[in-house]
């Protein structure tokens, strides 16, 4: 028994291991579709992340040891975190599945790479890093409260329980609290991610990047492994989004037919929160980064009343 | 079955006040005037649904009254009078964006503490409605304070009212018909003369910025 969880748990950790690079794929092909262009194929970031493992690296003479470090720390713990996500069924292979503690491995990798950013020595680079830290100093407080409400409702912190629990809790789980947080997790996971409204994934050298100018100094295998471990980033808020805020069809049963049912609506809410992602993005131009604290009041707001709303209704 | 009642009651009152946070974001007079149509149909939501729970059936009166004036006529008027005195957006609001939706938070938290002891000794099914409809009607008021213009302010002041409104419903199953129908009467006089003095204000200053009416020259 223990041994077919041990089983199904990794696999699915490494199957969001593989898929990483298709998710982002499939957002830039539903992208070009909804704009009408025919877009890259699906393993394009495949190709992109062979071609870069192939090259040369080339390091900034300022740089220190930090600079090659900090891909390394950024994958292994972003990589960390996806063992600590409950996909199909809802044991997970890493240590326990507590949301608190995966957020703040995940500040870990994004404290790494604002750290890098500065190493170059390029004028981009600092300023890319500036920006990135003012917004995730905006960010925290919104998804750390929109977790809160989630453990609030739930009685755990543990997203495999709060999975369980809010799939088994029939439609009167369906309330104020997990509308409302799960909005503002919607907004908090575009800001994550550096997706629209806050950061256009597809610039490159312009002066408004903010991602795009912190990996900038970064070539070769370096920026193999910052590209692959921000597009696992994203996969890793899309499954806490989908998994956490709207688990239902997960599984608890170990009988295939069970899992097969959970990995249908998994790929099936996947695919919808990408097309939403990609419908929002052709449909909005990037926000003036002094009007982000507003999107992301929102966003805190949201979540603040997401908590009131278990409290006073 | 109550359950599934109370659980559709909830999430309109928390829409209804989610309405009113979403008007503090907004600086265009449009977006405004939709936040505010959206606001009054989930009330006039809430009206039927309660009236359907508690069988009072003068409620359905007056949740079609409420679409019929608070949906149709007046977004209406305030879309012709924006039209007639050409003003798109707010100007710069006295209070940023996020501080005013932290002091809207705040003044949700305010409102569940005040109310609270009230919440505690009722058992209609409604109770829960009371502390959100305060937070409605103070965030109206927030709105009249923080922004200048004067169909904003027309804005703010039909938000409180429905804040009130929903305060009726919650706690006492609505008013008499005939009283209900007093305040319709006369919240539709007074968007209409509020209207007309606006465009007044308009004619007479050039600007429609209420924060020069306490010059006595222009």
């Amino acid at each position: 028994m223990d041994y077919s969880l041990f089983i199904i748990s990794t696999l699915q950790f490494l199957a969001l291991l593989v898929s990483a690079p298709a998710v982002v794929g499939l957002i830039r092909l539903l992208k070009a579709r909804a704009q009408g262009r025919r877009g890259a194929s699906l393993l394009q970031p495949y190709r992109d992340l062979r071609k870069l493992w192939r090259k040369d690296e080339q390091v900034s003479e300022d740089a220190s040891w930090l600079f090659r470090v900090a891909p390394l720390i950024s994958a292994a713990s972003v990589i960390l975190t996806t063992s600590m996500l409950p996909v199909l069924h809802v044991t997970v292979l890493g240590p326990g599945s507590d949301m608190i503690l995966a957020i703040y491995i995940l500040m870990l990798s994004r404290a790494m790479l604002v750290l890098s950013s500065l190493e170059g020595g390029s004028v981009f680079g600092g300023m890319g890093g500036s920006r990135d830290s003012m917004i995730s100093v905006l960010i925290e407080p919104a998804l750390l409260l929109s977790i809160f409400s989630l453990a609030a409702l739930a009685g755990s912190t543990e997203l495999s329980s709060t999975a369980q629990f809010i799939s088994q809790g029939g439609y009167l789980i369906i309330g104020p609290t997990l509308i409302l947080a799960a909005a503002s997790f919607c907004i908090t996971t575009l800001a994550e991610n550096a997706r629209l409204p806050f950061d256009n994934p597809a610039t490159h050298l312009e002066l408004t990047m903010v991602h795009e100018a912190m990996v900038l100094e970064y070539s070769g295998r370096s920026l193999a492994l910052m590209e692959y471990s921000s597009w696992l980033k994203l996969t890793v808020f899309i499954t806490i989004l989908v998994n956490g805020f709207l688990p239902w069809g997960i599984s608890s049963a170990l009988d295939p037919l069970s899992l097969a049912l959970a990995s249908l609506a998994f790929i099936f809410k996947l695919i919808l929160a990408l097309g939403l992602i990609a419908l929002l993005e052709s449909q909005m131009a990037k926000m003036r980064l002094f009007r982000l604290p507003n999107l992301l009041t929102t966003s805190f707001t949201l979540a603040l009343l997401a908590l009131m709303a278990f409290y006073i209704l | 079955m109550t359950e599934i009642m109370m659980n559709s009651l909830n999430i309109l009152a928390v829409g209804i006040l989610l309405a009113s946070l979403m008007a503090m974001t907004t600086p265009r007079m449009g977006q405004l005037i939709r936040i505010f149509t959206l606001q009054s149909l989930m009330l006039a939501g809430m009206a039927a649904l309660v009236g359907y729970q508690t069988g009072s059936e003068h409620l359905y009166i007056i949740a079609s009254i409420i679409v019929l004036l608070k949906v149709f006529i007046i977004p209406r008027f305030l879309n012709y009078s924006i039209e007639r005195i050409k003003v798109k957006r707010e100007l710069e609001p006295l209070l940023g964006i996020p501080g005013s939706l932290l002091l809207s938070a705040a003044i949700v938290v305010l409102a569940y503490f005040v109310t609270e002891p009230v919440i505690s000794l009722t058992e209609v099914i409604t109770r829960n409605c009371l502390a959100i409809s305060l937070a409605v009607t103070l965030i109206g008021l927030l709105l009249m304070i923080t922004r200048r213009k004067a169909m904003t302010e027309v804005i703010g002041l039909l938000m409180m009212e429905n804040g009130l409104f929903l305060a009726v419903i919650s706690t006492s199953h609505g008013m008499p018909l005939i009283v209900e129908m007093g305040i319709f009467f006369d919240v539709l006089v007074a968007v209409i003369i509020m209207g007309m003095f606006a465009f007044r204000i308009n004619e007479t200053f050039e600007t429609s910025d209420t924060s020069i009416l306490k010059r006595l020259r222009y």
